[in-house]
């Protein structure tokens, strides 16, 4: 009998050691940026492209932004719609975390979308007031791809035609002193 | 009456407008060279047809070679005004060929808003913008803070050339002759732009751990931003994306170099630099400055978002150092700034209002007019409480001493009122749409005042009319109403005039 009880407690316990992702309350970008104050010091789970670079700190941390919004799952490079902003926070991982992943998303690449669970630390007395995301732990549900260009070719044709007018002109009708 | 303008006026204007195009064309280059070489080839077509359309405009107008009469006071106005008006059209193409404006309204505004170095955008997912389109964006608020038609005035000296200065709101010549002048202003530009981005470069790479590429990329476009006061920047998260002091450090101090007076850093290269101290202009800024910060530190400590004194410091100097001198850059979010509220909120609008030093790359009412408005009042009550035949000291000091004289004041006191019309016009529309007055009022001032600092209501759904109200701000606001009203009065006087 104290075996088994002993045994009950044990897994109870791994249990909730083990899944501290599922413990943190998953949120998106939006809401911890209108409830920033409230959201503070408490663990969350967010998704989201990372985006812009990867800045590896010689404290062993890496900077980063992740953003939330329309253009994660739908890039204006492959016919998304132009709809506003970029909705992002930052986030701070251990840099081992972020050795193995693909580049940030930019112009023609969008980034790695991850699922990032950490302590969201609002102007943090740490660090003279800054507001980020200190992940703990990460997951990445859709590795980084690059994004195609069409090259608009009637831009480059009209305008090619517009300059060798403008240099026609030029030298057919020279300016008077 | 008015007398309608002739042919020869036409001439006159489009000969110049011409000769500015082709710098402008010149200018555009380098967005193409920097797309070419970034193997960016959508940008590149859109670069290609704009450097066409202003080469061609160019060429066509250099040829209307103007008669005897030259180019007079209401002719420099006007080619100023059409120059503000014309570029950012022109200019607007890659940006709208991007495909990341919803409407064609919204390329253009945020051209206007990146040459008048307003830094307001509407562009929609920054974060995966082109190198070279992000190159174009920040390399307009370079040219719009230094000036177009001073870059034209570099390479071309004309006998026009004092008109166009003035024009394009500067109210003093540092050097002899205008052409110099132009060129001194460049000189410091450039000693600037190469200490600014070996700076800003050298922290993101060292500090922050960007690769060095991205590292000189981020501090050329802060560089512009900063130096120029135009906020725009090439992460959705502004300045904050950098999350570190000593890049917000530089970039503080590139803002200050920019909103200082040309004249100002001529008195601090060439001496004597006690002189600097004795501005009245200087001795206001300090004081403004100074005041917005007490007041929004206060603010913010009362709204309790942060519970040290240095990320209080760190978040309320540099968001009122931005304000004051019309940047826009931000370390916190604007849904963030909205919650400020109270002493904080209206701290960094009074630092929007107010503004940087004449003559700088800065927007707003500007401290020169402040100053000599507070002497104004000073001395007007001095006179009432001494004898009634007591003389009243109107001298001051800047850049040696004046005087201050009846004209001088009105003059003052005439385009103060002016910024105050255009801050409530912004802010009354707004409340028309049922923006809070708040909201509506910074928005305004940001616009009007060319700082950027946004609070929300800035967004691609924003109705049009507003947008509209925004853009005619930014461009009335840069070029300090005088350019304008020659253009409205030139347009009526060739509708109505005889």
């Amino acid at each position: 009998m104290r075996r088994s009880v002993r045994a009950t407690f044990l897994a109870t316990a791994f249990l909730i050691v083990a899944t501290p992702a599922a413990a943190a309350e998953e949120v998106s970008v939006l809401e911890i940026l209108e409830l920033g104050a409230e959201l503070a010091g408490t663990e969350v789970t967010v998704e989201g492209e990372l985006v812009g670079d990867y800045g590896f700190r010689d404290d062993g941390s890496m900077w980063t932004q992740l953003n939330d919004d329309v253009y994660v799952h739908q890039p204006l490079r492959e016919a998304g719609s132009p709809v506003g902003a970029n909705v992002g926070i930052a986030v701070r991982m251990p840099a081992d975390l972020a050795e193995r992943l693909d580049p940030p998303g930019r112009y023609r690449y969008r980034g790695p979308v991850v699922l990032a669970t950490g302590i969201w630390k609002y102007h943090d007395s740490k660090r003279s007031g800054e507001s980020y995301l200190e992940v703990q732990s990460l997951t990445v549900v859709e590795p980084g791809r690059p994004l195609g260009e069409e090259v608009n070719w009637a831009a480059v044709i009209f305008g090619a035609l517009l300059l060798t007018g403008a240099g026609i002109i030029a030298l057919v009708s020279r300016p008077e002193d | 009456m008015l007398i309608r303008p002739v042919r020869e006026d036409f001439r006159v204007i489009g000969f110049y407008l011409g000769r500015i195009f082709l710098v402008v064309a010149a200018a555009s280059l380098l967005p193409l060279a920097w797309a070419g070489i970034a193997r960016e080839w959508n940008p590149f077509g859109s670069f290609l047809l704009m450097t066409g359309v202003f080469a061609l405009l160019g060429v066509i107008g250099s040829r209307l070679a103007p008669g005897e009469s030259g180019l007079d006071w209401s002719h420099g106005m006007v080619v100023v005004a059409l120059t503000w008006l014309i570029v950012p059209i022109i200019g607007a193409l890659p940006l709208l060929m991007s495909g990341h404006f919803g409407r064609p309204l919204d390329a253009l505004f945020d051209a206007m808003s990146g040459l008048t170095t307003t830094g307001l955008s509407l562009l929609s997912d920054v974060d995966h913008v082109a190198s070279s389109l992000n190159f174009w964006r920040h390399f307009l608020q370079f040219l719009g803070g230094q000036g177009i038609i001073l870059a034209a005035l570099t390479i071309f000296a004309g006998t026009g050339g004092i008109t166009l200065y003035f024009g394009e709101a500067r109210d003093e010549r540092i050097l002899p002759s205008v052409t110099s002048t132009a060129r001194f202003i460049w000189a410091v530009s450039v000693v600037h732009l190469i200490f600014g981005v070996t700076a800003l470069g050298l922290v993101g790479w060292l500090a922050l751990g960007f690769d060095f590429d991205r590292s000189i990329f981020h501090g050329l476009m802060i560089f512009f931003a900063g130096f120029d006061t135009g906020g725009f920047a090439p992460q959705s998260t502004s300045v904050g994306y950098y999350h570190s002091g000593i890049f917000e450090g530089v970039t503080a101090l590139l803002m200050v170099a920019g909103a200082m007076s040309f004249g100002l850093h001529y008195a601090m290269w060439r001496g004597p630099r006690r002189s600097v101290f004795a501005n009245l202009e200087t001795r206001t800024i300090i004081s403004t400055f100074g005041f917005t910060m007490v007041l929004t530190l206060i603010g913010l400590a009362a709204t309790g978002l942060f519970v040290n004194v240095a990320g209080l410091a760190r978040h309320g100097l540099f968001q009122v150092l931005s304000a004051h001198t019309g940047t826009g850059f931000s370390t916190v979010p604007s849904a963030e700034l909205a919650k400020w509220g109270g002493l904080a909120f209206g701290g960094v609008a009074i630092a929007m209002a107010l503004g940087g030093m004449g003559s700088s790359t800065a927007g707003g009412v500007k401290s020169l007019r402040i100053g000599l408005t507070i002497k104004a009042v000073v001395n007007q009550i001095r006179q009432v409480l001494l004898p009634e035949h007591a003389l009243v000291g109107t001298a001051y000091h800047q850049s040696g001493r004046k005087h201050l004289t009846p004209a001088l004041i009105q003059s003052v006191m005439v385009i103060s009122l002016l910024y105050v019309a255009l801050y409530l016009l912004g802010a009354g529309i707004g409340l028309a749409y049922g923006v809070p007055l708040q909201e509506s009022l910074f928005e305004s001032v940001s616009a009007s005042a060319n700082v950027g600092l946004s609070v929300g209501v800035t967004d691609p759904s924003m109705p049009v009319l507003l947008e509209m109200v925004y853009m005619l701000q930014m461009w009335a606001g840069r070029l300090e109403f005088v350019a304008v009203f020659s253009l409205l009065g030139f347009v009526y006087a060739w509708v109505r005039g005889r």
